[in-house]
C-alpha cells in the first residue's frame, strides 16, 4: 500500500454517526409493523402488475362495448334509411299507376 | 429492551445490531453522499429495512453483508435521487498547504472532497476498497461486478487522484508515511 493509499485510508476512516442516532432508529422501528409480521390482506396495496391488468381489461371491455354500441346506431340508420326509401318506392308506384289509367 | 430488540428465533438483537454497526453504515452513506444530514437519513432507512427483513437475517455475518450492501444501493439511489453529481465541483476543492505534514486534517478533507467528484461506480469502489478494507473480490460481490472492472476502477481512481493533487502542488515525496 502505497503512501497514497494509507492517506485514502485514514481519510476514509470510520466515523460515528450523531448521537442518539441509534436510539432514533429503534423509536422509528417501534412505529413500523412489528418485525415479520405482513401487512393485513385488506390493506396490502394491489400489485403493480394486477393493478396494470385490471386497468388493460377494462380498457378492452370499454372499447369493445364503444365499438358494439356504435354498430348498433350504423345498423338502426341503415334501417331507417330503407324505410324512407321503400315509402318513397311506393309512393312512385302508386303515383305512376295513377297516370297510366 | 423493547420487544424489537427481543429476539426468539434468530438470536439476533435488532438494538445491538444497531450499535454494531451505525459507524460502518453511516461511513459508507456519508463518504458516498459527502453529505452528513443526508447521510443519516440514508443510514436510518437502511437500519429500518433490516428490521423489516430480520426473518430473513441468518447470522450477525449475515446481517453485516445485508447492511453492507444496502447501504451501498440506498446511498446510490440517494446520490442518483439528488442528481447533483458530482456535488462537489472540483474548483471548490481547497488547496492543502504545500509544505504541511502528512495526517494533515486539511489533507484527509482535500481528499474526501476529491472523491466526492468521482462518478457514482468508481466514488463507492473507493470507499469500500479504503474505509471498509475491502478486497477487490468482495467489492465485487457487494457491488455486483467482475474483479477485473473494480481493479480498473480503483487504478484509474488512484491515478486520477495523484494527477489532481499534483496539480494543486501536492506530491508524494512529502507526504511522511
Amino acid at each position: 500500500m502505497d503512501r497514497l493509499e494509507q492517506e485514502l485510508k485514514a481519510a476514509l476512516g470510520r466515523k460515528d454517526p450523531p448521537a442518539g442516532f441509534a436510539e432514533r432508529v429503534l423509536r422509528e422501528a417501534a412505529r413500523a409493523p412489528a418485525r415479520g409480521t405482513a401487512l393485513p390482506q385488506r390493506n396490502r396495496p394491489w400489485p403493480r402488475w394486477l393493478a396494470a391488468a385490471a386497468a388493460v381489461v377494462l380498457c378492452a371491455g370499454a372499447g369493445l362495448g364503444y365499438r358494439q354500441y356504435r354498430g348498433e346506431v350504423a345498423r338502426q340508420q341503415v334501417m331507417q334509411a330503407f324505410r324512407i326509401a321503400s315509402v318513397k318506392v311506393n309512393h312512385i308506384q302508386t303515383h305512376v299507376r295513377e297516370v297510366e289509367r | 429492551m423493547t420487544q424489537l430488540e427481543s429476539v426468539q428465533q434468530t438470536g439476533l438483537d435488532f438494538g445491538e445490531l444497531v450499535r454494531r454497526h451505525q459507524s460502518m453504515v453511516f461511513s459508507v452513506c456519508r463518504h458516498f453522499l459527502h453529505d452528513r444530514d443526508q447521510a443519516e437519513d440514508v443510514a436510518q432507512e437502511v437500519f429500518l429495512g433490516l428490521h423489516r427483513n430480520l426473518e430473513s437475517i441468518q447470522s450477525e455475518a449475515h446481517a453485516g453483508h445485508w447492511l453492507r450492501k444496502v447501504a451501498v444501493q440506498r446511498s446510490i439511489d440517494a446520490g442518483r435521487r439528488r442528481q447533483r453529481r458530482p456535488q462537489v465541483a472540483l474548483a471548490d476543492v481547497a488547496e492543502p498547504a504545500a509544505e504541511t505534514a502528512v495526517r494533515d486534517p486539511m489533507l484527509g478533507e482535500t481528499l474526501r472532497r476529491l472523491i466526492a467528484t468521482l462518478p457514482e461506480t468508481p466514488r463507492m469502489v473507493m470507499v469500500l476498497r479504503y474505509q471498509e478494507d475491502l478486497e477487490p473480490a468482495e467489492i465485487g460481490q457487494v457491488m455486483e461486478m467482475p474483479v477485473a472492472t473494480v481493479k480498473s476502477h480503483l487504478q484509474r481512481s488512484l491515478a486520477l487522484l495523484r494527477e489532481k493533487l499534483a496539480r494543486r502542488g501536492v506530491r508524494e515525496e512529502r507526504w511522511i508515511g
